[in-house]
């Protein structure tokens, strides 16, 4: 079956075939004999006879990887999921945290409306303050934080509606 | 020297300087007790330390800023004396003088040092009346009535700033005038939420200035020497990311007046410890930013050029020892580079970045040091600052210090967690860090430096292949189908 990652934000299809004691990589990335000797997280990357020292964790789709002097994240795309249409949001009309951080504080309420530039929430990451404004007239749907909280990048942060006729 | 009048020393503080300062005490021998919050639970700095106090806050950062709690973490503990590493307590004078109040030595200034240099307002005045170089500036506290229209008359470019404030929190630079009040109602509400003062002063600011800054250090008997400057001039957001000595920007005639301005201001204030005077320098004048009353994050540049441990420097004073050097004493060998390691993404604006840290390795060998604060299996949060580590590299000269430090970075395998360690390289990789140019406004006029890079097509190559030998359902598919050299006997992987 063919399978694919993200490498460095680009979707590069792999699949690998049998080839005596190592395999065949073939896809995007290239064909090369390859194989993986792995001791916990350190490994050693066979690739057509060279052999290099990596540092390899899997953590669930992601894979981390240290090679050739740089540390890089690997996703494994889902090949069930991967041709969906993947808007996790559902076209919900919602504000995500450009960044992990801190809520400083909410201006408005769930029901209130709003016009656009209006302040909805103030959030801090380090010493950074953003104020997330109202990006079109309508009413607060939903707040999904709450003053102090902390969140991780891409958390929900309000969700805006049009103004009811 | 002697042996020191205490035998336990408490560190108030977490992360790579926790650890850092537990190394030299217990060189000297002394019992080491940490203080940490939950969060900090199986840091190398607890680790290290003998003796463990957990801490408890709101938050984490709370926890730390808790002088009474870390104090009676003293008492119990015996400890002679405490040491606030930097940020946190350390620039706290209300905290040193409740340290001393219960009979524990504080290792930093006095609090009338603290007090006067926390001021940046009153630190200004001062140096200026000791006639050392302060830019033009307007303060809000002369008269907050004509506050605005006194800034306003000082011109563009302008940097507003909270009175109360250090490490670049609250800071806004202004060039378009029609912005300066909001800017200075953003600066105030900074200012109050970081400091608990929202007052204000503005000065001008020196386009492509850079950050000078010298290390000095004094004892109670009234000696006040530097250890040569350092330049970090590598900002972003007003942050330190990468710090150096000797400074490329200086001539020796410069160095010189610079640093005795910087042992000039500290002596009168009558200063004891280790402290940094900060200056911004352009077109061959410089002056005065502030000083900072206690150990600098980047201070391993400097012991590594002189070879003076300054937190030992630090215990001595605080011990009541004169300084074990001159001024004569101190010479600087070769070139020493800092850089930060920190949690987050240079394509995203430096944002901090979140994740466990699954996989660690510190690259070393010859001139390269690393005070590291993380330990693989520790969560990286937005709890505390998103320094990681720091990479120190010493090297005869500057070329050979920058060649060092790509190697180093290139052997810093840290995974689980976004860092600036591919940031770092391409930095120090430019042309124009070499060729020794860069000034303050520097990173955010060159943002292409931040953007990841194009994945070459033969470690694309080799990400693909660990990839995909790596997952189990990969190998497993390809295993299932056995080819003719499978059927002949190469079934094992």
């Amino acid at each position: 079956m063919r399978h694919a990652f993200e490498i460095g934000g680009i979707e590069t299809e792999v699949w690998l075939a049998r080839d005596g004691d190592a395999y065949r990589l073939h896809g995007d990335a290239g064909e090369a004999r390859v194989a993986l000797n792995q001791r916990g997280a350190e490994a050693v990357l066979d690739l057509d006879g060279l052999t290099e020292k990596a540092l390899v964790v899997l953590d669930g789709e992601t894979i981390h990887v240290h090679v050739a002097g740089g540390n890089y994240t690997l996703r494994h795309l889902d090949p069930a999921r991967r041709f969906a249409d993947g808007d996790a949001s559902g076209g919900a009309d919602v504000a995500r945290a450009p960044m992990p951080g801190t809520v400083v504080r909410i201006d408005v309420a769930a029901g209130q409306k709003v016009a656009t530039g209006d302040p909805l929430v103030v959030i801090e990451s380090m010493k950074l303050e953003t104020t997330i404004r109202a990006w079109h007239d309508g009413i607060v749907a939903d707040i999904h934080v709450a003053a102090g909280q902390s969140f991780d990048r891409d958390a929900l942060l309000v969700t805006l509606a049009a103004e009811a006729a | 020297m002697s042996a020191l009048p205490f035998d336990t020393l408490l560190i108030a503080n977490r992360g790579e300087i926790a650890l850092r300062i537990i190394r030299t005490a217990k060189r000297l021998g002394l019992r080491t007790v940490v203080v940490a919050h939950e969060a900090d639970h199986g840091s190398p700095a607890t680790a290290a330390a003998d003796v463990v106090v957990p801490i408890h806050g709101k938050t984490g950062v709370a926890a730390y800023l808790d002088g009474a709690q870390i104090i009676e973490a003293a008492r119990k503990t015996g400890a002679g004396a405490i040491h606030p590493g930097y940020g946190f307590l350390s620039e706290n004078a209300g905290f040193a003088r409740a340290v001393a109040e219960a009979g524990i030595r504080f290792v930093g200034p006095t609090p009338e040092a603290i007090d006067l240099m926390g001021d940046k307002v009153r630190a200004r005045a001062f140096v200026a009346k000791n006639g050392f170089p302060v830019a033009p500036s307007a303060i809000e506290d002369d008269d907050p009535a004509t506050f605005a229209a006194r800034a306003r008359a000082l011109g563009a470019p302008l940097l507003v700033k909270p009175s109360a404030g250090g490490g670049g929190k609250g800071m806004r630079i202004v060039r378009d005038m029609a912005l300066l009040d909001q800017e200075i109602a953003q600066a105030r509400s900074e200012g109050e939420r970081y400091f608990g003062d929202g007052r204000l002063y503005v000065e001008r600011f020196v386009e492509q200035p850079r950050h000078i800054e010298v290390q000095v250090m004094g004892d109670a008997h009234g000696t006040v020497i530097h250890l040569g400057e350092r330049e970090c001039s590598v900002q972003r957001r007003f942050q330190k990311i990468v710090e150096e000595t000797p400074s490329p920007a200086l001539s020796a005639d410069e160095r010189r007046r610079i640093c005795e301005a910087a042992a000039g201001i500290a002596r009168a204030a009558g200063y004891r410890n280790a402290g940094t005077v900060e200056f911004i320098y352009g077109r061959g004048e410089f002056y005065f930013l502030e000083m900072n009353t206690r150990l600098q994050v980047e201070h391993p540049v400097t012991e590594e050029v002189t070879g003076v441990d300054l937190v030992e420097a630090q215990l001595r004073v605080a011990a009541g020892e004169r300084l074990a050097f001159a001024q004569e004493d101190i010479r600087a060998s070769g070139h020493s580079i800092e850089l930060r390691v920190y949690a987050e993404s240079a394509a995203r604006g430096f944002t901090p970045t979140t994740g466990s840290v699954l996989a660690l390795r510190l690259p070393s060998g010859e001139g390269v040091r690393v005070d590291v604060g993380i330990a693989e299996g520790q969560r990286v949060t937005t709890n505390f600052d998103p320094m990681l580590a720091k990479l120190i590299v010493h090297a005869p000269d500057r070329d050979e210090a920058i060649r060092r430090a790509r190697r180093a970075l290139a052997g810093f395998a840290l995974l689980g967690c976004e860092t600036n360690i591919g940031f770092l390289d391409r930095l120090i990789a430019d042309s124009a860090f070499a060729a020794g140019v860069v000034h303050t406004g520097w990173l955010d006029a060159n943002p292409a430096l931040a953007a990841d890079p194009e994945i070459a097509p033969d470690l694309r190559a080799r990400l693909a292949a660990i990839a995909a030998l790596a997952t189990r359902a990969i190998r497993d598919g390809a295993d299932a189908v056995p080819t003719l050299h499978a059927a002949m006997g190469g079934w094992r992987n």
